[in-house]
């Protein structure tokens, strides 16, 4: 082996090495921004009792509000002022959710923050912000996707989702699950245990076309999800609200408000 | 914490195929392969034929990385085509015998394209024709099959040629056909070119392994930072098509016109660095496209390997310019439109194709007009703007999901939202997009030569820079990369 064939992997190698080993700990921040993780030391050493969790124990762990609510919950007609929060899922599930607010007479004001999980939601207090803000009626809740893989996730999590939550309060929400491509590490079962009977859509198990990343829904396929929520919402949702079929496939929110990955 | 057979299982996870997971050079899995794959291929370096076999295994185990069990497909074409091109260059053999192997071998490689990427296109036709109900077939694309057919047929034909002599060996066949850098998405290498590197075994220099990493480095910035990010934005514009002003979707269009240039040079660029990182040149596969003054430039400098295959094996033997003017015209034409159904099988493509061929036909009627205008500077400047405006208009169609949404979108920008207020938020919503859109623009029209010094100043640095520069470009991927892993555009071509 050449001295810079030797120099060259020697770079490669220590780079690496500086990356795994940073990952095994928290990053520190630079000017207020948290320096993200390779992950590589949770991907190397990650326990696999979290990456083999089974999510078909979901019903047995919700929380056992249901005795508190009878179902089905008449549905409330009102007009809606609706927040529609969540990641990159929204860009299919906005447009259809949009169609049926306009068909309803609702307002909808979408928040796509790219990139985001429920501990950069958590983390920021752009939630109680937007609420504040916009004042809704009903709150719609789009998170998971970007954490389906994170080793640890219940403990790692748990006081962002009821952060979440908390700033909600005491409007009613539904928390659609992500629409998982592989079996998740804990995520749909830790949103299902800290969220009420009937505020919690479990996307997992659901058959959708991908779009060429493998991850997000196509178009047509998020409306079809978004029309499964629509449809298990009169049984099922603790709030259901008034969501007929509308005339046209897709349609614009009333406001999108958008926030890139690097924001907080 | 995990015990030793969690850590086994965790490595083994990532390394057998996952389908939501191709293979990417900018990937930390990548990265890990390469740290082994280096050192053992420098050691089997001096013996050619275990460094072949070593590099094929190599290359194959990548495949299956990206594609699974298409992996067999690709070892089984590259058998049969070895085979035949023997039999085409054995003396003696009839004109016969050899017509006869190179259209079994032409046949085999370009059905299983046809196959596997325009089957259900076919149908799809068949049934709006004639009203049928023919059920499209689940297909899954092997990653990069175009690119590799495409040097299948370039090899099988030069051969019939005369051009270029059968590798005597299937393993030096294997080696061209899956070298692992070049393999799913460019760029397309000529047997011509790169049969004689393998024989001639060449160590790399330390100039070459230093310009190859400095090449991987420039290939991840434009790749898995501006084009992964910028992609955010513009996938919004092209999602909600009408959705936002048109200010708004102008900027879409512009961005979706950077972020495919540094998508795919920066991808190009990682080839041609690993590939030089261990002694093989890879031929330049852009050249700054979006400096060019007119369509027949910007073909000269996009996808150079792409459409010099493109003109030697479909343009020249059609007849060229050999024929008349409007023969060459038509020729110019059915060249770009077999290009653009390259590109997928759809007919937005097939659209993009004809209008880059019915462009470049136009220019090259206007010349003589042209000529008189002269070389000013507002000349040169409104040739520029004309060719930029063409090129990302095509670019619409080519990203957006039907031919609705791609006039939707165009439409869109003429819909306003150009005051200062709408463009002053807009920037300070999208500082970051802005800032990379600008960086981009400002590298193309820097002078090439600024590039090859700092490429010589990379080269010369000490080794410790070199890692700093190298840890701080892997941080902002990580700081500025997306919720999942964004394939390379060419991919899925």
């Amino acid at each position: 082996m050449k001295r810079h064939h030797l120099a060259l992997w020697a770079l490669l190698a220590v780079a690496f090495a500086i990356f795994a080993i940073a990952s095994a700990f928290d990053l520190p921040q630079i000017g207020g921004h948290q320096l993200k993780s390779s992950q590589i030391a949770e991907t190397i050493f990650g326990d696999r009792a979290d990456a083999d969790a089974d999510t078909s124990a979901l019903a047995l762990t919700a929380p056992a509000v249901a005795d508190t609510v009878a179902f089905p919950v008449p549905v409330d007609t009102a007009a809606q002022t609706i927040l529609f929060i969540g990641d990159s899922m929204l860009e299919g599930l906005g447009p259809r959710l949009a169609a049926y607010a306009k068909k309803n007479g609702h307002r909808l004001y979408t928040v796509i923050w790219y990139s985001s999980t429920s501990e950069v939601w958590g983390r920021s207090d752009k939630l109680e912000s937007y609420i504040a803000r916009i004042r809704p009626t009903f709150v719609f809740v789009c998170l998971g996707a970007n954490e389906l893989f994170v080793n640890d996730i219940k403990n790692r999590r748990r006081d962002y989702v009821r952060k979440i939550i908390a700033d909600i309060d005491t409007l009613p929400y539904l928390w659609i699950g992500p629409p998982n491509w592989k079996p998740d590490t804990g995520i749909n079962e830790l949103i299902a245990e800290n969220t009420p009977c009937g505020a919690f859509f479990l996307s997992d198990g659901m058959h959708f076309d991908r779009s060429s990343d493998g991850a997000h829904p196509t178009r047509t396929s998020a409306a079809l999800w978004m029309d499964s929520v629509v449809r298990w919402m009169p049984a099922h949702s603790f709030h259901p609200i008034r969501m007929e079929l509308p005339d046209r496939a897709t349609d614009r929110a009333d406001r999108i408000f958008v926030h890139q990955p690097d924001e907080h | 914490m995990a015990d030793f057979s969690d850590i086994l299982a965790n490595i083994g996870e990532r390394l057998v195929y996952i389908p939501t997971e191709p293979l990417l050079f900018s990937s930390g899995t990548f990265w890990a392969l390469f740290l082994i794959f280096l050192p053992a291929f420098c050691l089997l370096r001096r013996r050619l034929w275990l460094m072949v076999s070593f590099t094929v295994l190599f290359s194959l185990y990548f495949y299956y990385k990206c594609s699974g069990l298409f992996v067999a497909m690709l070892a089984a074409t590259s058998l049969v085509d070895w085979l035949l091109s023997r039999v085409i260059a054995r003396p003696g053999a009839s004109k016969t015998l050899r017509r006869l192997c190179l259209t079994a071998s032409l046949v085999t490689s370009l059905g299983i394209l046809a196959y596997f990427k325009y089957a259900n296109f076919f149908l799809w036709n068949l049934n709006a024709l004639v009203a049928g109900n023919f059920q499209p077939l689940d297909l899954i694309l092997p990653v990069g099959i175009s690119f590799y057919t495409f040097q299948s047929v370039s090899y099988i034909v030069d051969v019939y040629k005369g051009r270029v002599a059968p590798t005597p060996t299937w393993l030096e066949y294997a080696f061209f056909l899956a070298y692992f850098p070049a393999l799913v998405a460019g760029p397309i290498v000529r047997a011509d070119y790169f049969l004689p590197q393998i024989r001639q075994n060449r160590t790399a220099s330390r100039t070459e392994v230093y310009m190859g990493l400095w090449l991987i480095i420039l290939g991840v910035v434009k790749k898995a930072i501006i084009a992964d990010y910028i992609a955010q934005y513009n996938d919004l514009i092209f999602q909600t098509p009408g959705g936002y002003s048109g200010f708004e979707t102008l900027m879409g269009i512009i961005g979706y016109t950077m972020q495919i240039y540094c998508d795919f040079s920066g991808y190009s660029d990682m080839a041609i660095g690993i590939s030089l990182i261990m002694g093989f040149r890879l031929a330049k596969n852009f050249n700054f496209p979006y400096k060019s003054r007119n369509l027949t430039d910007f073909w000269r400098r996009w996808h150079i390997s792409l459409s010099t295959w493109l003109r030697d094996y479909i343009y020249i033997p059609l007849g060229g310019n050999r024929h008349g003017t409007a023969r060459t015209y038509l020729n110019n034409f059915a060249t770009m439109l077999i290009g653009g159904l390259w590109h997928g099988a759809a007919w937005k493509f097939v659209f993009w194709g004809a209008m880059h061929g019915a462009g470049l036909a136009v220019h090259k009627a206007s010349k003589p007009w042209l000529g008189h205008l002269g070389d000013s500077w507002p000349v040169r400047a409104a040739s520029w703007l004309v060719t930029m405006v063409f090129v990302a208009l095509l670019w619409v169609f080519f990203r957006a999901d039907n031919w609705h949404d791609s006039w939707t979108v165009i439409r869109t920008v003429a819909d306003g939202g150009y005051t200062a207020a709408s463009i002053a938020a807009f920037a300070s919503a999208r500082m970051l997009w802005l800032i990379l859109m600008a960086v981009i623009i400002i590298s193309h029209c820097l002078p090439t030569g600024f590039w090859d010094k700092a490429a010589a100043a990379f080269v010369r640095a000490p080794w410790l820079a070199k890692l700093i520069v190298f840890i701080i470009v892997v941080q902002l991927v990580l700081e500025l990369r997306g919720e999942s892993v964004a394939p390379f555009i060419y991919f899925q071509f």
